[in-house]
């Protein structure tokens, strides 16, 4: 009985904080991603178009680690047993790979382009059952800072 | 090519679909499984026990007895004695009951009974401040003896080794699966267990009234019961608990015995 009443809390808990959360952290994903789209953000090894004089080069990066609710987590444990598309961690990744994305822009305020962006994701209860799941996702990039090219000349690519 | 600016309009790599919709058609899916696993591991359950003799009981028991030998021994802070009742041995060649069963009293503030398997009837020292009379007594340990007669303590193991055999398959490592299906399949467990207890209640009325003549006091015990709940708060917590209880709430079994008794045809007594 008592048991019962604790995981109905836990579950509800889970949800509707959870669910509270997920979607303020989205408003706030989709708010700050549109403050920042002016920056070129690419993967390739070079820069886009002819830049000026440039500045200076560095390696930025941008970390976030997120985790599932408890509801969520039943929730895919019952996805375990029947298989198919784990919908419930769906926006557990989502959410962490924009975040660290835009933790890295965050942190190079001014930069003309970010080049060379990678993203590597690890788990942090690896291997270990019984443990909320939690991810961690890793954006590096190198951002360039440089004056704008002379003859006017728009970034394109090459 | 120009380098353009623009999010995506639409977020394809997540589900768009409501959570609670998944979660409901996973669940109902499992709790379909689960039942009919248990079903059907029940029946074989209940086919197997009434193949196994008492005397076969006893043997495999052997290990699990309480020591006759000792004068009284201690578990869990429990004192356990034997206790000596001279209506016990009449009540159980009533029952027809050939093993030789014994009779244990536990220091308990508890007022319950227990069948073990093997043949140990446990009598915990509540049970006799709510049973004072010699009829009162008479009809848990009548009950007990029915238990024992249809081998439900054989099949309270079996099921729960079926229900944990079940729970642990499904749920795997999986402890907030666990947390979940544990307390849909205890209650599942209870609600066969409450069937158990009528039938061994029928069939305590008929050991009493081959003993007395009439079943007298059968329900002294319960009646004393209710007396006590009534004046305890928590009335409302015992009504919810009761899907969860293994023995039927107390009213309804004052109800039941009565209508057993009215069924059978037996004496009210005095």
């Amino acid at each position: 009985m008592f048991d019962i009443a604790v995981f109905l809390s836990l579950i509800s808990l889970g949800y509707f904080v959870g669910r509270y959360l997920e979607k303020r952290h989205y408003h706030s994903i989709n708010t700050r991603e549109q403050a920042l789209i002016k920056v070129i953000t690419t993967n390739t090894k070079r820069p886009l178009g002819t830049l000026g004089k440039v500045n200076k080069v560095e390696l930025v990066t941008g970390n976030a680690v997120i985790s599932v609710d408890y509801f969520k987590r039943v929730a895919a444990g019952l996805r375990k047993l029947f298989g198919g598309n784990l919908t419930t961690y769906e926006t557990l990744v989502d959410r962490a790979r924009r975040e660290a994305i835009l933790r890295l822009k965050e942190s190079c305020q001014g930069a003309t382009q970010i080049i060379n962006l990678r993203i590597e994701t690890s788990s942090i209860s690896q291997g270990k059952s019984n443990q909320i799941g939690s991810v961690e996702v890793l954006a590096y990039a190198t951002a360039i800072y440089a004056d704008a090219p002379q003859a006017g000349k728009q970034a394109t690519a090459e | 090519m120009k380098y353009q600016a623009r999010l995506p309009e639409h977020n394809s790599n997540i589900s768009h679909e409501h959570p609670l919709k998944e979660f409901a058609l996973l669940l109902a899916g499992l709790a379909i499984i689960m039942a009919a696993l248990y079903w059907v591991l029940g029946l074989a359950v209940d086919y197997v026990v009434p193949m196994i003799s008492p005397e076969k009981e006893q043997h495999w028991f052997k290990t699990m007895r309480i020591d006759k030998g000792a004068s009284h021994w201690i578990s869990q802070d429990n004192t356990i004695s034997p206790y000596d009742s001279p209506i016990f041995e009449s009540l159980r060649s009533c029952a027809n009951i050939e093993v030789p069963l014994t009779l244990w009293q536990v220091d308990s503030d508890q007022p319950n009974a227990v069948a073990l398997p093997g043949g140990d009837i446990l009598l915990f020292s509540g049970l006799f401040d709510h049973a004072p009379s010699e009829n009162g007594l008479a009809f848990i340990l009548a009950h007990e003896l029915a238990h024992f007669k249809h081998r439900d303590h054989l099949r309270s193991i079996g099921r729960g080794i079926v229900l944990m055999t079940v729970t642990g398959f499904i749920s795997g490592d999986s402890a907030a699966l666990a947390s979940l299906l544990t307390p849909a399949g205890l209650a599942t467990q209870a609600q066969y267990s409450q069937t158990l207890e009528s039938a061994a209640d029928a069939l305590a009325l008929e050991i009493l009234n081959c003993h007395y003549g009439h079943v007298g006091g059968a329900t002294e015990f319960f009646e004393n019961m209710l007396k006590e709940q009534d004046s305890s708060a928590i009335a409302g917590i015992e009504q919810l608990n009761h899907y969860f209880s293994s023995h039927p709430e107390t009213q309804a079994r004052i109800d039941n015995i009565e209508q057993l008794r009215q069924q059978l045809g037996f004496d009210k007594g005095p």
